[in-house]
């Protein structure tokens, strides 16, 4: 099995320099495939805590060895990551775009499956930084043509800042274990009392931007709405759940002291977070910026759940965490359909989708509903188990549980506005003649909707496995 | 007098390199090949008897002048081996250039073993002063280069002298064994005072604030090769002798004046390097100044040593700081190596660039005109190529100005790498590996691991620094990223075919192998007593 976690990163980082150098789009969409393969077959013969690893020796004066491991909180991240790139690849192959485009995907992918399964701080920080080029070329190359300039180098600036801050704090904590094993750091309870809360702040500090939590949340609209779709798709899917991950995985798992201390201060801030992405997505006019926005509040559900610190809590985050990784790609995947037959995503231009072409109209109410939170769709159970688990804190926690629900209202709101501006209405000029969905779209779409449903029918056997894990 | 047996063995390298350069002075038309076989030669040499048990010889006592351990001997085939690669890039390499760079290499093979302020110092200036002549080209421009290195080196070494003097003065030894004892009761305002001059000299070759403002000057107006050698076989001479200082000599008992002399100079070339780099237009000057950036962070490691943890912990300061100038130099002569390749021959362009720009005209008014927007840059880039054969009027007369004037505005800015990529794959790529390592991002892994090294030391020793090293990289970023994107995305005219093949693969698979393989430098740097 130890085979598969390596053939798990390395077959798209060899289907990316194949389809690359060869200029074959279908190479990218098999090697995708592959991984996707390698991580569904993971859980055979599995246990308690790890289920497999493997541990090769790279550097080991830095403390680097390269050490991939997967337990019941990695496997689905990961697990998504491959289908979202595994998806991304088909949609670039049927849209016929660039085979180098396939191949910036492939890089994120086997980068962040690494960051997911990584056991070893060392190669966690290289793995995080191998994301930032290969995104940031994405944006900057394959983006909207008036914003992709700044979207792209505030991206960048931001992400690194991010990753350097945390790089920093993975440090602190390497000096003070004397090991960068991630799963012996936890297993001892994390670094000395002394210098938790630092670690805490620097590791929090990093993946509070990538995640993104308010305020450091600015590069995110703007990066999402200048990339292409199947960008916005993994940024969305894969790029934010590197910093929750984080969060929950590594600077929770390296500090506990710190993260209780310094959990008022997340609960406020993701408290804040989730208000004021609502309130900003009400006045958003632009489709795709609309739905980037709400993935600041969304983030800020799965950051209060982490916050609260109980069990119920860091399972609520995990579960939402996932759920937005599904519900948001679909969202863009859809979002992109839109604006590509339409050739804007203003909302005062759109409207009568619904009438024009009734599929899609369809499926972007099922994925509103999804992200908004009804129940019986995967969106609602994350958001619900975070309110349910600040409460259970009681005092001041319940204050800000009000504020969350507040906030799931509100994110009902600009939903439904969303939904009537774009699908209801007399039929928009920019929606004349709209091209039916075809196969291959529903191929790409159907594999999220039906996760989407199990999910949110049956949220039990997530829940599970998400207690198996090592935290 | 009581002779000493000498252990010949142990100066092998330096004796070979010697060698050379005595060679190479009347090899005539050979005299490259000589150089190449010859300091390769060396560089092996420096190998074997690294690899083999630890040597010492010229004793006083218990101490010693010349120490051939696994670092020292691993540095001077790295001298050697980087003075072989800057002959590789040289188009025309007559005897006296080989005899020059020969000798500075030797040099710098000296200084790797050196044992004493004395031995460093001497072979710190043989490592310098051939390069007085080196960085001159003919005219205007590099007589005044050639001059402000001049200058800048001999004030930096007297500033050298004057500390180790006041050193001497306070211990009664030169030696870095002594020094490490003898300072324990020595006057603490003579040894502060000492180690400030000795280290703020010291950091000249390194091109640290405050002593950085020949850098980007002299980078800009030497020949490529001669910059090559600059920014990495120099600059790695720098950064031994100060850790050798600090470390063999300094750290025991003047650990914390040396510290906060290094936090300072270090904090000011991160701050100035990155900040100056932020506005450069030109490709060598952006290198040079994110260069003196760089020298910052080789001394980040060492200025730990003004807290208590990091003076706990020497070796591993002295190892981190060494790791990190031998990624760093490697970086430098990849993106260097690139540089020379792609651009076009320069012996005769300068001829012709100088000679018209010698018409009562000073350089630096041209420098800020020909920056005005970039669509005149384009154009002018465009008349360099062109200008060897047949001068191009409309060109001329739409930038305004003399043609030389043009030629000495646009050659090197970033703008004329646009497109690189497409028309010159291999060292495009080799450009791309360099500057991306420089930033430290992945994939070009040797840069990341030379800012892991310094970053995990700085972690348990002074966060602060770390913190002051992570924004420099921070804004590192924002001037590499725009570069690589030049190189990568930009369109550009076709530039003239890549040279130095070989040279310029070499370099580029030594980076990707240090990057797999990182552990081969990290071995080697790693230093105990």
């Amino acid at each position: 099995m130890g085979l598969m976690l390596i053939a798990a990163v390395a077959l798209p980082l060899v289907g990316a320099a194949l389809s690359w150098w060869l200029r074959r789009n279908w190479i990218g969409v098999a090697s995708a495939a592959g991984s996707f393969a390698a991580l569904a077959v993971l859980p055979l013969g599995r246990g308690d805590g790890w289920w497999h690893a493997v541990d090769l020796a790279w550097a080991p004066s830095i403390h680097l060895d390269f050490s991939l491991s997967v337990d019941g909180v990695s496997w689905p991240l990961a697990l998504l990551t491959a289908l979202l790139g595994l998806l991304c690849c088909v949609h670039n192959a049927h849209k016929g775009a660039s085979s180098t485009l396939t191949a910036l995907l492939l890089a994120v992918q086997a980068a962040s499956i690494a960051v997911f399964l990584s056991d070893n701080l060392i190669l966690f920080f290289i793995a995080f930084e191998a994301v930032l080029l290969p995104m940031w070329a994405i944006v900057y190359r394959y983006g909207d043509e008036a914003t992709r300039r700044h979207a792209a180098a505030k991206f960048a600036l931001f992400t690194v800042t991010g990753s350097l801050l945390m790089a920093t704090g993975l440090f602190v904590a390497v000096a003070d274990t004397g090991t960068a094993d991630l799963g012996e750091i936890i297993a001892t309870g994390g670094v000395s009392a002394d210098a938790s809360l630092l670690v805490f702040t620097l590791l929090a500090a990093g993946f509070a931007v990538k995640a993104p939590l308010w305020p450091l949340h600015s590069w995110l609209p703007d990066a999402h709405t200048a990339a292409p779709t199947v960008g916005s798709v993994l940024l969305a899917g894969v790029l934010l759940k590197l910093g929750t991950y984080g969060l929950i995985r590594v600077a929770g798992g390296l500090a506990p002291h710190g993260a209780a201390d310094a959990a008022p201060v997340l609960a406020i801030l993701a408290a804040i977070g989730i208000i004021v992405a609502s309130l900003v997505c009400l006045r958003l006019g632009e489709l795709k910026r609309l739905i980037a926005y709400s993935s600041v509040g969304h983030m800020g559900f799965v950051v209060l759940a982490f916050a609260t610190g109980t069990e119920a809590g860091v399972r609520a985050a995990l579960f939402a965490n996932l759920a937005h990784g599904l519900v948001t790609p679909l969202l863009f995947f859809l979002a992109g359909a839109v604006k590509d037959r339409a050739h804007t995503g203003r909302l005062v231009d759109l409207g009568g989708l619904r009438l024009a072409a009734p599929a899609l109209a369809g499926l972007l109410g099922f994925a509103a509903f999804a992200s908004l939170g009804l129940p019986g769709l995967a969106g609602f159970w994350g958001e619900a188990f975070t309110v349910y688990a600040a409460v259970e804190r009681g005092g001041a926690w319940i204050a800000l549980a009000a504020i969350a629900a507040f906030g799931a209202f509100l994110t009902a709101a600009y939903l439904l506005r969303m939904l009537r501006r774009v699908s209801h209405g007399p039929v928009a000029p920019a929606f004349e003649g709209l091209g039916a969905v075809s196969a291959i779209e529903f191929a790409t779409w159907s594999p999220l909707v039906a996760a989407v449903l199990l999910l949110g029918l049956a949220p039990g056997p997530l829940l599970d496995l998400f207690a198996t894990g090592v935290l | 007098m009581v002779s000493q047996p000498i252990d010949h063995a142990a100066l092998l390298p330096l004796y070979l390199a010697a060698a050379t350069a005595a060679v190479a002075l009347f090899a005539g038309r050979l005299a490259k090949a000589c150089t190449m076989i010859g300091l390769s030669i060396s560089a092996g040499a420096a190998i074997w008897i690294g690899v083999g048990a630890d040597r010492r010889t010229f004793a006083v006592g218990e101490w010693h002048s010349y120490i051939a351990s696994d670092a020292t001997m691993g540095l001077a085939a790295l001298f050697a081996l980087l003075t072989v690669l800057v002959a590789a890039l040289s188009a025309r390499a007559g005897a006296e250039y080989c005899f020059l760079l020969a000798a500075s290499a030797a040099g710098g093979i000296t200084l790797a073993g050196s044992g004493d302020l004395i031995t460093l110092i001497v072979a710190l200036e043989t490592l310098t002063v051939p390069l007085y002549v080196l960085v001159t080209r003919p005219g205007r421009d590099g007589a005044e280069a050639g001059v402000t290195f001049l200058i800048a080196s001999i004030a930096s070494s007297a500033t050298a002298l004057m500390g180790a003097a006041l050193l001497y003065a306070a211990s009664g030894t030169v030696h870095f064994a002594g020094l490490a004892t003898e300072l324990a009761g020595a006057h603490p305002g003579l040894v502060a005072a000492g180690v400030a001059l000795l280290l703020g000299g010291l950091a000249f070759k390194l091109a640290a604030a405050p002593l950085h403002a020949w850098a980007p000057l002299v980078l800009e107006r030497a020949p490529l090769p001669i910059a090559t050698y600059l920014a990495s076989a120099s600059k790695l001479g720098g950064a031994v002798a100060i850790t050798w200082v600090v470390y063999f000599g300094l750290a025991p008992q003047a650990g914390l004046p040396a510290g906060i002399v290094l936090a300072a100079l270090s904090v000011a070339s991160i701050a100035v390097g990155n900040v100056a780099a932020l506005v450069q237009r030109r490709t060598v000057s952006l290198l040079a100044w994110s260069g003196i950036a760089h020298a910052g962070y080789v001394l980040a490691p060492l200025a730990a040593l003004a807290t208590a943890a990091g003076r706990g912990a020497p070796d591993a300061a002295a190892s981190a700081a060494l790791a990190y100038a031998v990624f760093f130099v490697l970086l430098e002569a990849g993106a260097f190596a690139a540089l020379t390749a792609v651009r076009p021959d320069t012996e005769t362009e300068t001829a012709t660039a100088t000679a018209t720009a010698e018409k009562g005209r000073t350089p630096e008014p041209l420098l800020s005109r020909g920056d005005l927007s970039a669509p005149d840059l384009k154009v002018n880039a465009g008349t360099l190529r062109s200008s060897t054969e047949l001068s191009h009027p409309r060109a001329t007369i739409e930038s305004g100005g003399p043609q030389g004037s043009d030629l000495k505005a646009s050659a090197g800015n970033i703008t004329e790498l646009a497109g690189l990529f497409r028309t010159a794959p291999l060292p495009a790529t080799v450009f791309l590996i360099a500057v991306v390592g420089l930033s430290g991002l992945p994939p070009a892994l040797a840069g990341t691991f030379a800012k892991i090294v310094i970053l995990e030391f700085l972690a348990s020793s002074a966060v602060w620094l770390a913190i002051i090293v992570a924004a420099g990289a921070i804004v590192g970023l924002a001037y590499y990223l725009p570069l690589a994107r030049t190189v990568l995305l930009g369109r550009g005219t076709p530039t003239p075919k890549a040279r130095f093949t070989i040279a310029v693969a070499v370099i580029g698979l030594v980076l990707l192998a240090i990057g797999l393989a990182p552990q081969t430098v990290l071995e080697f740097t790693r230093i105990s007593q």
